[in-house]
């Protein structure tokens, strides 16, 4: 691939590639996966515990878009005793030909929080993250799949901060594994929007 | 062995970070900084904020990836340092939409 025209952006099998890379470099879990009920990690205890990826089976595909559900611990403040459950989808965009991130936060009795207890709940960082910058703006639109409204992170500027991020790195193109990578790069930054850390074991990975 | 001066190395262990611009971003005067290793990453971000007076950067290490901002710039460093230092990469937002 030839990174200096590379536009950022990746088609939906290069998408279902960088997917099996994903899943596959870590704990060795077959399929896509979803997970479910993620629990809020506070900062104060539990610094050092990076957030893991339990997975189990679960596909959702369709012809035009691939959806992978992560859940995962996620860090967080905890001014309120109550626990927070995050779901966050991976779902492939075709018109942005990018992965755009969904997710959805609710208490234990599975009520929703509105947007702005959600901002409450993000660790400090996130919520400045997801105010400040201009790469991040959450949206509520119906899940492509799952007919219910869920927050969305906005796809546009996906594909050239990507570029931006792999430009640097001459070996990448060369090799060619820049699309293995291209998801755990990419959920390095989305991430970051709802208090996600990824493990060292996945970063060293790039 | 090396002296023992402290009883927790990793908070007295500085860490040298190389800031460096990407794009179209300013470069910095001075780009190299030796900051203690227990600070979280956080620091490293509001630093290049106010030095660039600008809010939206885009901040990612070795080409590969965005650090969380909780991240200790020791482990950091520890795990994708090189030559003695962290590289820090920078950008500047670019145009949206």
């Amino acid at each position: 691939m030839d990174i200096s025209s590379w536009d950022g952006t990746i088609s939906l099998a290069e998408f279902h590639a960088a997917a099996c890379a994903l899943v596959e470099k870590w704990k060795k879990v077959e399929g896509y996966l979803s997970l479910e009920n993620i629990i809020l990690v506070s900062i104060k205890e539990e610094h050092d515990e990076l957030p893991s990826f339990p997975q189990k089976e679960e596909t959702s595909c369709s012809d035009k878009e691939e959806s992978i559900d992560i859940a995962t611990l996620v860090q967080g403040q905890s001014d309120h005793d109550e626990i927070c459950y995050y779901d966050l989808h991976i779902v492939y965009s075709a018109p942005y030909r990018v992965p755009v991130l969904y997710f959805r936060v609710y208490y234990s009795d599975g009520e929703p929080l509105q947007f702005e207890d959600i901002k409450k709940h993000l660790p400090a960082h996130s919520a400045k993250t997801l105010l400040d910058s201009k790469w991040t703006f959450i949206t509520q639109e119906e899940h492509p799949y799952l007919n219910r409204p869920w927050y969305k992170l906005h796809p546009c500027g996906t594909g050239e901060w990507m570029k931006l991020l792999f430009q640097g790195d001459v070996s990448l193109a060369r090799n060619g594994a820049a699309i293995e990578v291209y998801l755990i790069s990419w959920l390095s930054f989305v991430g970051q929007v709802v208090g996600l850390r990824i493990p060292y074991e996945m970063l060293n990975q790039l | 062995m090396a002296a023992a001066e402290s009883q927790s190395p990793s908070s007295v262990r500085k860490v040298v970070v190389h800031l460096r611009a990407t794009g179209d971003a300013p470069i910095l005067r001075q780009a190299k900084f030796k900051i203690p290793g227990s600070d979280k990453f956080a620091k490293v971000i509001d630093f290049l904020r106010r030095q660039l007076h600008r809010e939206t950067l885009f901040v990612y290490v070795n080409s590969a990836f965005s650090p969380n901002p909780d991240e200790l710039v020791i482990d950091l460093y520890n795990n994708f340092g090189f030559d003695g230092k962290l590289v820090v990469n920078y950008a500047c937002s670019m145009a949206w939409g």
